[in-house]
């Protein structure tokens, strides 16, 4: 069964088309998360399944029911919003209670409820107090608690961390995560961090200005994106990438850029007459191997460029090693085994063929995708 | 930065010479009040020969006796909370809904609306019109035409309108989302966020109420509708040319003067009483919609 | 045709819908048209020959005779310039008071003071006008007044102010800017209110005085706000307080007291010429009208967002 089906849903604001007909089916106790940069028409999208948002062309599906012209009331979905929304003049009790009063349950039931969900959450203790007075993991948690004691067919979430600090944020990713397996319910999460997209879906959908760009699960997209926007979107630090041209040799294929020349995997789609393509490679920071390592394979021993660093930001286990290259900037993820002294030496960054991707230049698809095969 | 240690000498003078000009205006702002108080309290004759400057000169209450003793004192006090009362309520009851619904992006004609509220700041067709219209209403001389006549004005509505616009919308989405109704919404959410703009609102209403006397003046004949404003302005005016009340004078501890400044102390005593309630709201209300940059 | 037809659905569903968003709309409506808009049609009587038996439509048209009687009338062109006069002196003497006092106000430490202090400045703008009136008439009364004490403490004669056509609007301004200067502050002190923190702590950083930084940053700041309000105040250059007026003046002080407003109460409300008093009030509002276009398109274009 799909908890949510878009139909080339359409979004118009007068003439203004923002979002560009979407299709998309999120199946029953999925956990789905919208991601792309501000203003790619995600929170939109989100909005028109909440009921917030007219839908202007498409269908909207909840369980199967076209729900349209359904008011948001009877959608049968809550939503966890950015800034909470929690009333400031109730306690969180009561903040959690007042959907079910607007809906005229009984003392009792509502009593049962929300002291349940207070207690899921680790509330019970907080009943009394009000927005004001609590954290922001327990804004957070408020925010959740109003959203799950109604008992929806589905959870949105509008960018629900955003406004809390990096280590809170982490914490309650689990959290969130962790409240789904529990509940099961079918999840529509909008948020612009990839790393929340990561740790949080089942599927990702990448949004680029009111269009899907790719939809899959985490490691699919992190694997195999689909074009430069989704590989340079999904990763952090993000994909480095470098304009170069296509060098046929011997029927090898070599990417060619500046005075560098790097070897590349066999590739179904070009075949021998695409001497002078032009490409971007794309190549994963993690993926890429620094002198000590890579100099013992001869795969990647002499499949290098000569690098000078500028910068080694240390991270613990690992550190980032930044450069430029063909005037671009370029990040290398190396791991520090407790000691940068041997990172600093690098002068030359190694590369498995295998480990980069081709995008066409002009139309910015990825070469070689396994979906086109 | 309020350690005066960490002042230079020019700042501590200049500080200082600041705060006397601000005690001195405080002061002159204070005096009047004073000055009618202590007037209020005086003998007649210790206000006639000009003895009174800043406290009572043979402390009486005589002024106040005859001044209570008044039933007219009485019924345009009553009058009075009953315009205010009732006229505040009734704005309320027309503003609130009003500027909830005008705050509203999916009300259809939003702007036509607000241009019809609007326009009327700019443009009035007058008194006379106003006054004939009062009339061909039937609203002359009566209570329901004071305390409707004057129940709304776009000032208000716009003051209103325009922090329930400030409020974030997702207050608004999050109720709806959890089956709340547009009443339901106004009623439980915005009204009891909107604490400050609201109380600002009411003191503007209950003030104007309280103070009102032009068109009580004009349109009150009915001696006994008139409220207190009009009663007061009766008294200043009159009160020399009655001979009952100069003949009544010759014996009297009161005068004309300290009659009216009792009535007129009278009067400010609910306002004061009423202001410190509401005065620390007003400050954040009023720029919540008036003058926003 | 389908796309009227659907317009007309999408109409129907969102009445169905957000009816309730009507409902309460209603209200301010009816009260705006009945008591706003409805005395604007009856507006028409100033170009009519009003009576009260025959009623706005029953009269008949005599144009623009009420205007010709009106600007024949030296009472009334002495009204207009009245209304000038008294409004441009409130505006030069009234203006610049309530932003000196929220300069001096921001630059007072002590916050129990400067509380105490504001709540009194504010107070008076509560105070009804026929109050003002009476203190003003016992102030300035001529054998008892603490006014005329003093001069004859001083060995003056005692005068009759409120008599003395040259006196009156010395004491409507003065009366004026003691009931709202400290009102008027508010908006000021908002404005610094919103002044960034931060220009104040790297100046003192700098080795700025209080007096430059006043000069330097807290009037620049407020700059826009002044700005905007004075534009308003130009605007309503037509709004003289008349209540005030009519409590205080006397036909021996019309020649210098009698406004607009006033001269409309007594030819209509008093007088009962509906028609000619109306035609002054349309002049009056057609002319505060354009005042206030005119302001509004200038703070607009100073502002960048409309006053309201």
């Amino acid at each position: 069964m799909s908890g949510v089906k878009l139909d080339k849903i359409v979004k118009r604001y007068g003439n203004i088309e923002v979002v560009h007909g979407i299709d998309l089916e999120v199946q029953s106790q999925e956990f789905v998360v919208l991601v792309g940069p501000s203003g790619c028409g995600k929170s939109t999208t989100l909005r028109m399944v909440a009921g917030l948002e007219e839908i202007s062309g498409g269908t909207l599906t909840i369980e199967d029911k076209v729900v349209n012209n359904v008011a948001p009331k009877d959608r049968d979905v809550a939503m966890v919003f950015q800034n909470y929304a929690l009333y400031p003049h109730l306690n969180v009790y009561e903040n959690m209670a007042f959907g079910l009063r607007i809906r005229k349950e009984s003392k009792e039931s509502i009593d049962k409820q929300v002291t349940e969900v207070a207690e899921t959450l680790g509330l019970t203790d907080y009943l009394e107090r009000r927005p004001a007075d609590l954290s922001g993991g327990q804004r957070q948690r408020v925010a959740m608690g109003r959203a799950i004691v109604r008992h929806p067919k589905v959870f949105l979430f509008d960018e629900p961390l955003s406004n809390l600090d990096a280590k809170l944020r982490t914490q309650m990713r689990a959290e969130i995560k962790r409240l789904h397996k529990r509940l099961g319910v079918t999840s529509l999460y909008v948020t612009h961090d990839q790393v929340e997209a990561m740790t949080l879906a089942d599927r990702i959908v990448v949004m680029a200005n009111g269009r899907i760009e790719q939809v899959g699960t985490p490691m699919d997209l992190f694997n195999n994106p689909k074009n430069i926007f989704v590989a340079s979107f999904i990763g952090s630090p993000p994909m480095n990438q470098i304009d170069a041209e296509i060098d046929v040799v011997e029927g090898k294929l070599f990417a060619k850029f500046g005075d560098h020349r790097l070897a590349l995997a066999d590739s179904k789609e070009l075949g021998t007459h695409c001497q002078g393509h032009k490409v971007v490679l794309g190549i994963r920071p993690e993926h890429i191997l620094t002198n000590a390592q890579a100099e013992a394979d001869p795969e990647t021993a002499t499949n290098a460029i000569p690098v000078e660093l500028d910068l080694i930001e240390t991270l613990g286990s690992e550190a980032l090693l930044h450069t430029m290259v063909m005037d671009r900037p370029f990040v290398v993820k190396a791991e520090t085994h407790g000691d940068i002294a041997h990172l600093e030496k690098t002068s030359a960054f190694h590369f498995k063929p295998s480990m980069i991707s081709l995008f066409d230049k002009e139309t910015g698809d990825a070469i070689d995708h396994p979906a086109k095969a | 930065m309020s350690n005066m240690n960490l002042y230079s000498a020019g700042d501590k003078i200049f500080v200082r010479i600041n705060m006397f000009l601000v005690a001195m205006f405080t002061l002159s702002t204070l005096y009047p009040f004073i000055y009618i108080a202590a007037v209020s309290f005086s003998t007649g004759d210790a206000v006639t020969s000009g003895q009174v400057i800043l406290t009572p000169v043979d402390m009486t209450l005589a002024a106040y006796k005859h001044v209570l003793a008044e039933p007219m004192f009485w019924i345009s006090y009553k009058n009075t909370f009953i315009y205010t009362i009732g006229g505040t309520i009734l704005s309320l009851l027309i503003i609130v809904p009003g500027a909830y619904a005008l705050s509203r992006p999916q009300l259809v004609g939003r702007r036509f609306w607000n241009m019809l509220i609007a326009f009327t700041m700019w443009f009035n067709a007058g008194m006379i019109p106003f006054f004939l219209n009062m009339r061909d209403l039937g609203l002359l001389d009566s209570y329901i035409g004071i305390i409707i006549g004057f129940a709304c004005n776009a000032f208000n509505i716009i003051l209103l309108r325009n922090f329930f616009e400030s409020l974030p919308a997702s207050f608004e989405e999050a109720a709806r989302m959890d089956g709340a109704n547009d009443f339901q919404i106004l009623w439980k959410v915005y009204v009891p966020l909107s604490k400050p703009a609201l109380a600002t609102i009411t003191l503007f209403c209950i003030v104007a109420r309280w103070n009102g006397f032009f068109w009580a003046m004009v349109l009150l004949r009915d001696e006994d509708k008139i409220p207190l404003q009009v009663y007061l302005r009766q008294t200043i005016i009159q009160l020399t040319d009655d001979d009952d009340f100069a003949s009544s004078l010759l014996e009297a501890t009161y005068s004309f003067e300290t009659v009216s400044a009792a009535i007129m102390v009278c009067s400010i005593i609910p306002v004061l009483l009423f202001y410190p309630f509401i005065q620390k709201y007003f400050n954040k209300g009023i720029m919540m919609g008036g003058v926003k940059e | 045709m389908n796309v009227i037809q659907s317009k007309i659905g999408w109409f129907i569903r969102h009445v169905r819908r957000e009816w309730q968003l009507y409902l309460m709309l209603a209200p301010t409506v009816i009260w705006f048209i009945l008591f706003l808009y409805k005395p604007m049609y009856g507006l028409q009587i100033a170009f009519k020959d009003y009576s009260i038996f025959r009623g706005i439509e029953g009269s008949s048209w005599v144009g623009f005779e009420h205007f010709y009687t009106l600007f024949g009338n030296d009472q009334f062109i002495r009204a207009i310039w009245n209304t000038l006069i008294i409004s441009s002196l409130s505006l030069l003497f009234g203006f610049p008071i309530p932003i000196l006092l929220a300069l001096m106000f921001n630059e007072i430490l002590n916050q129990t003071f400067k509380r105490t202090a504001q709540t009194i400045v504010y107070l008076p703008h509560f105070i009804s006008t026929v109050i003002i009136a009476g203190i003003v008439i016992t102030a300035f009364s001529p054998s008892s007044g603490i006014v005329n004490q003093f001069l004859v403490w001083l060995g003056m004669e005692p005068i009759y102010f409120l008599t003395k056509p040259e006196w009156f609007r010395p004491i409507f301004i003065g009366s004026g800017i003691w009931q709202e200067a400290g009102f008027g502050s508010i908006v000021f002190l908002a404005a610094m209110a919103g002044v960034n923190p931060s220009l104040y702590e790297s100046a003192v950083v700098d080795g700025a005085s209080r007096w430059q930084m006043m000069w330097k940053i807290t009037i620049p700041c407020i700059l826009p706000t002044i700005l905007i309000m004075l534009i308003i105040r130009i605007g309503n250059l037509l709004e003289v307080g008349f209540e005030l007026i009519i409590l205080l003046y006397q036909p021996a002080t019309y020649s210098t007291a009698d406004v607009i407003s006033t001269f409309i109460y007594r030819q209509g409300l008093i007088g009962a010429q509906y028609d000619l008093a109306a035609a002054a009030g349309l002049f009056n509002a057609v002319v505060a009208f354009i005042l206030v276009m005119t302001a509004n398109t200038i703070s607009k274009h100073y502002s960048r967002t409309s006053l309201w």
